[in-house]
């Protein structure tokens, strides 16, 4: 698979709609050089599930990560892909990008067409706040049940308590341990 | 958010007391003799079987990426390193990798030959680690220190090349922080030599032993289908038949030039079935392959410098004017680890670090691994996936049959004296004195 | 035999017995420590840990059937050091020979086992319960084997005229591979290996632990004991190790040393004593040391196979044999 076809095939879907594409290679291996690529785009978040049905059928596909991140008055998600696992440099990483504003923060979820990504969108739930239709479980993963902030969002007027208390707390956590280390 | 998980909950709970008079639930976890580390399994069991599983991971969240997002870029490369305990250069390689295509670094080739080098010598000490974690987990516990006792050479090995058993410290953005000198190739080609005669027993203990093969076989089992759509990575996907290495897939450092192939449990002859039994045969095949890789590496390795940036001062300089994103994979031992990174130029702290380790993937295909299995099954299908293990703080020493307890203290003094032999050129190797 | 007379040799019966019991896990752990690679514990350390348990809070779950549980190790202990009276220890008889057999031994045998299940279901630990099911399962498929092993010699022995045949003294004092034939040679011989294999088993010791199965259900039934009740079931597993040991030399290996060597009275019997004590020392090692390092534990379904199909039929077979045999020599 190569960056070039991945990107015909998400331009005849999507035409317009896929906006800002970029095809980065690079060139790995010093006797055996070979040309690694990355594509880079932004979608909406409408045009994102008939994107990864594309992707689906271009090649196995595999989710790496959903990576999020608060951008203002709006939250940046950026799916990494990888298509066309399988074959010697085969693969393609397909970055596609989308935003949401933090009023109204819902995105479709991928589950039904990839179950494995699950995970990565049950915890942008909990950092981020993001919404996620169509997920099938949306209880929290990583953070207790009853922490009721996002930590990754940057309008967060108690996070910084939690973060303070955290560290007095540590503070203090590593002054007993010394002690007890001793004794022991 | 509460209120909207309790009842959800409660449904579900519901629902499995209807679909299923006769089940019990048995919670294992956080803390559990089959468990290294907290995670929450409760399951819903009819006499011995595994009706219905719920994983609640998070006892051991730490919030490294928020931590990254406050400290200059060479302190998260060290916070990285400390994400895990087992595969501790996974992640440095990663996000080197990530940092790099960000600011534009180019690498000299000597530093990626010895990436791959002490990458490869990880996965045989971690795959060692999870044969003997499996055999405890079966109960037999003689496999167990019979493997741990082997995998010490290895360890010797690296503590040689990077003054470390765990957490080596030896990427740095733009190359590596110590080479490997041709004086130290002999005793890394001995330690390789030893292993390649361990296979054999390898092969017998663990895939002819009658009763791991009663306790693996057709256990645990993961179809190609539910690994492909479940996302898993690392020798649980390739155990399934799928061919999914990022080594291969997406090469980077010296790989391409290596030629690494994704191993399944065909390339020993075997039908691929998925199950337990498959993951330790893709893990000791992968075993002979960290070999060959570092045989090669060792042949093939080029002259030159070890990092593109000899002060650690001009790479602040620079990495502070860097502006960009860029991601870095790497094929840790259990599977594919990735990084994202945007940097911003004038900010020493990354803006958006998001870190994903192989265990994360392999999370999902816990669920139809455990569908229908026994109980006596959840020890071995948790740990077949090899999640990871935590560290101690003081060790003892048994010598000539007395036992000596060195605390902390006494460890950093002598770690720093090994640091100035190591660094006045006097390491000695440890192989070689304790004659492997 | 004096009720005086008989107490005395009761008390030092158990109080040997315990001490041999407590020798042989403590060597059962270092040798298994050294098969391992391993340097192990030292041979003390069997009797530190039942004092460091006694010297523990005894903590009974909030969800527990109080009697029950602190009842459970009583009994099995109980049962264990009551098995230890009916043994023939070397040349000399059992102390409470005539008031039961070697059904009844099995019986007591049993008791353990049963009082652990029931301190298991009683504690109200789902790892606890289902540690228990293990152990009834797993009793259910050992008992045939061990029933036919003991029940064939006893039969053998009636054939030959002697009596009470049910007697361990009578058994003890008749040892059958000299009596037999080459047929009931190669059935004494089945019965041995089924006995053998029996005792892991018994012992719930690797591949068989499968009620304790620490990995899986955490130490299933004893997974809610502590301190006292604790330390009573690790007793009873110390003294059982000692009675199943003394059970197959009893019924296979009853043979002394002192009379061929010629040494009568007070010096053949502490002779044979020692022999005795090799002879433990010998099953213990090859039916439980050796066989907890070599291999995996099993599932419970597969240990259910392993001891009503191929232990089974071997002791059938076992059987079959000597009857054949009593056919063919008309005795």
């Amino acid at each position: 698979m190569r960056a070039g076809e991945v990107l015909a095939a998400l331009q005849g879907r999507l035409g317009e709609r896929l906006r800002n594409p970029e095809v980065k290679a690079e060139t790995v291996g010093y006797r055996r050089p070979r040309e690694r690529e990355c594509l880079w785009a932004e979608i909406a978040r409408e045009d994102l599930l008939e994107a990864v049905r594309t992707l689906k059928e271009l090649a196995p596909l595999h989710i790496s990560i959903i990576s999020g991140a608060d951008v203002g008055d709006r939250i940046e998600l950026i799916y990494h892909f990888a298509v066309g696992y399988g074959t010697e440099t085969g693969e393609v990483m397909v970055n596609l990008r989308l935003t949401v504003p933090k009023d109204d923060p819902v995105v479709p979820s991928l589950c039904d067409l990839i179950p494995g990504a699950q995970t990565t969108e049950r915890e942008k739930i909990e950092f981020l706040g993001v919404e996620f239709q169509g997920i099938p479980d949306t209880r929290k993963l990583f953070l207790p049940d009853d922490l009721a902030v996002h930590p990754w969002r940057k309008d967060e007027p108690e996070l910084a308590g939690y973060v303070r208390r955290t560290v007095a707390w540590e503070e203090k956590g590593d002054e007993g341990k010394g002690e007890a280390r001793r004794e022991g | 958010m509460r209120e909207k998980v309790k009842p959800e909950e409660k449904a579900e709970a519901n629902e499995i007391a209807q679909a299923c008079s006769t089940c019990f639930e048995v919670p294992i976890g956080p803390i559990h003799p089959a468990l290294k580390e907290g995670i929450r399994f409760t399951f819903w069991i009819e006499g011995e079987r595994i009706r219905k599983v719920d994983i609640r991971p998070g006892f051991m969240h730490r919030g490294i990426e928020f931590m990254g997002t406050k400290r200059n870029l060479i302190q998260v490369l060290y916070l990285a390193e400390r994400i895990c305990g087992i595969c501790s250069i996974s992640h440095p390689l990663a996000i080197v990798q990530a940092v790099e295509q960000a600011a534009g670094i180019e690498v000299p080739p000597r530093a990626q030959y010895i990436r791959v080098i002490i990458g490869e010598l990880e996965r045989i000490h971690s795959h060692l680690l999870w044969a003997g974690v499996a055999a405890h987990e079966l109960g037999f516990d003689t496999l167990l220190h019979y493997v741990w006792k082997v995998r010490e050479p290895v360890l010797d090995i690296l503590e040689d090349l990077t003054g470390n058993r765990i957490n080596y410290a030896i990427p740095i953005y733009g190359g590596v922080r110590r080479d490997v000198p041709p004086e130290k190739y002999p005793v890394l080609k001995d330690a390789l030599r030893y292993y390649r005669s361990l296979v054999d027993d390898f092969v017998n203990f663990f895939l002819r032993d009658p009763s791991i093969e009663a306790r693996t076989r057709g256990v645990g089992v993961l179809t190609p289908a539910e690994a492909d759509s479940l996302c898993a990575v690392g020798p649980t996907a390739r155990a399934s038949g799928l061919r999914k290495d990022v080594r291969q897939d997406w090469p980077y450092f010296a790989y391409p030039d290596l030629e690494v192939k994704a191993i399944t449990p065909e390339d020993m002859g075997l039908e691929v079935r998925g199950d337990v039994y498959d993951r330790i045969v893709v893990r000791l095949l992968e075993v002979v392959q960290s070999i060959e890789i570092i045989e090669r590496c060792l042949e093939e390795m080029p002259d030159g410098e070890i990092t593109a940036f000899p002060k650690v001062a001009a790479l602040l300089a620079h990495l502070k004017k860097a502006e960009g994103e860029g991601i870095g994979r790497h094929e840790a031992p259990r599977g594919e680890v990735i990084h994202y990174i945007r940097l911003q130029a004038g900010e020493e702290a990354p803006v958006v670090w998001k870190v994903k380790a192989p265990t994360y993937s392999n999370l999902m295909p816990w669920y139809p691994m455990f569908r229908d299995q026994e109980i006596a099954d959840i020890p071995i299908v948790a740990a077949s996936i090899d999640p990871c293990i935590c560290c101690m703080e003081r060790v003892q020493i048994v010598r000539d049959g007395r036992a000596e307890t060195m605390w902390r203290e006494e460890l950093l003094r002598l770690s720093w004296d090994k640091t100035r032999r190591i660094v006045g050129g006097l390491g000695a190797s440890h192989v070689a004195r304790e004659g492997i | 035999m004096s009720g005086v007379n008989a107490l005395w040799q009761a008390i030092l019966v158990l109080v040997g017995g315990g001490a041999v019991g407590f020798l042989y896990k403590g060597l059962d752990r270092k040798l298994a420590a050294r098969l391992q690679g391993r340097i192990g514990p030292p041979l003390r350390q069997p009797v530190l840990d039942v004092i460091k348990l006694l010297l523990k809070e005894n903590v009974v779950p909030r969800t527990a059937i109080p009697w029950l549980f602190r009842a459970a190790p009583f009994l099995a202990f109980v049962a264990a050091t009551t098995a230890l009276l009916y043994l023939p220890v070397g040349s000399l008889r059992p102390v409470l020979s005539g008031y039961g057999d070697l059904v009844l031994l099995l019986y007591l045998l049993a008791v353990p086992a049963l009082a652990m299940a029931m301190g298991g279901f009683a504690s109200g630990s789902p790892y606890a319960v289902v540690g228990a099911q293990r152990e009834i399962v797993m009793m259910m498929s050992y008992e045939f084997p061990l029933a036919i092993a003991a029940v064939g010699i006893a039969w053998r022995l009636a054939s030959l005229g002697l009596s009470p045949a049910f007697s361990l003294a009578t058994i003890a004092a008749n040892p059958l591979w000299g009596a037999v034939g080459p047929l009931g040679w190669m059935g004494l011989l089945f019965l041995f290996v089924s006995l053998l294999a029996v005792t892991p088993a018994e012992l719930s010791k690797i591949p068989f632990d499968i009620p304790e199965a620490e990995t899986e259900i955490a130490g299933g039934l004893l997974v809610e004991y502590s301190g006292v009740s604790l330390a009573l079931f690790y007793l009873a597993d110390v003294i059982k190790t000692v009675v199943i040991a003394a059970l197959v030399v009893a019924l296979f290996i009853p043979y002394g040393i002192a009379a061929p060597l010629g040494v009568a009275g007070v010096g053949g019997q502490v002779l044979d004593l020692l022999f005795f004590l090799v002879k433990l020392f010998g099953v213990i090692f090859f039916a439980v040391t050796v066989v907890r390092v070599a291999f995996a534990r099993l599932k419970v379904d597969q240990v259910a196979r392993f001891y009503l199909l191929p232990t089974t039929l071997l002791a059938l077979a076992g059987l079959l044999l000597l009857v054949l045999d009593k056919v063919v020599m008309g005795g």
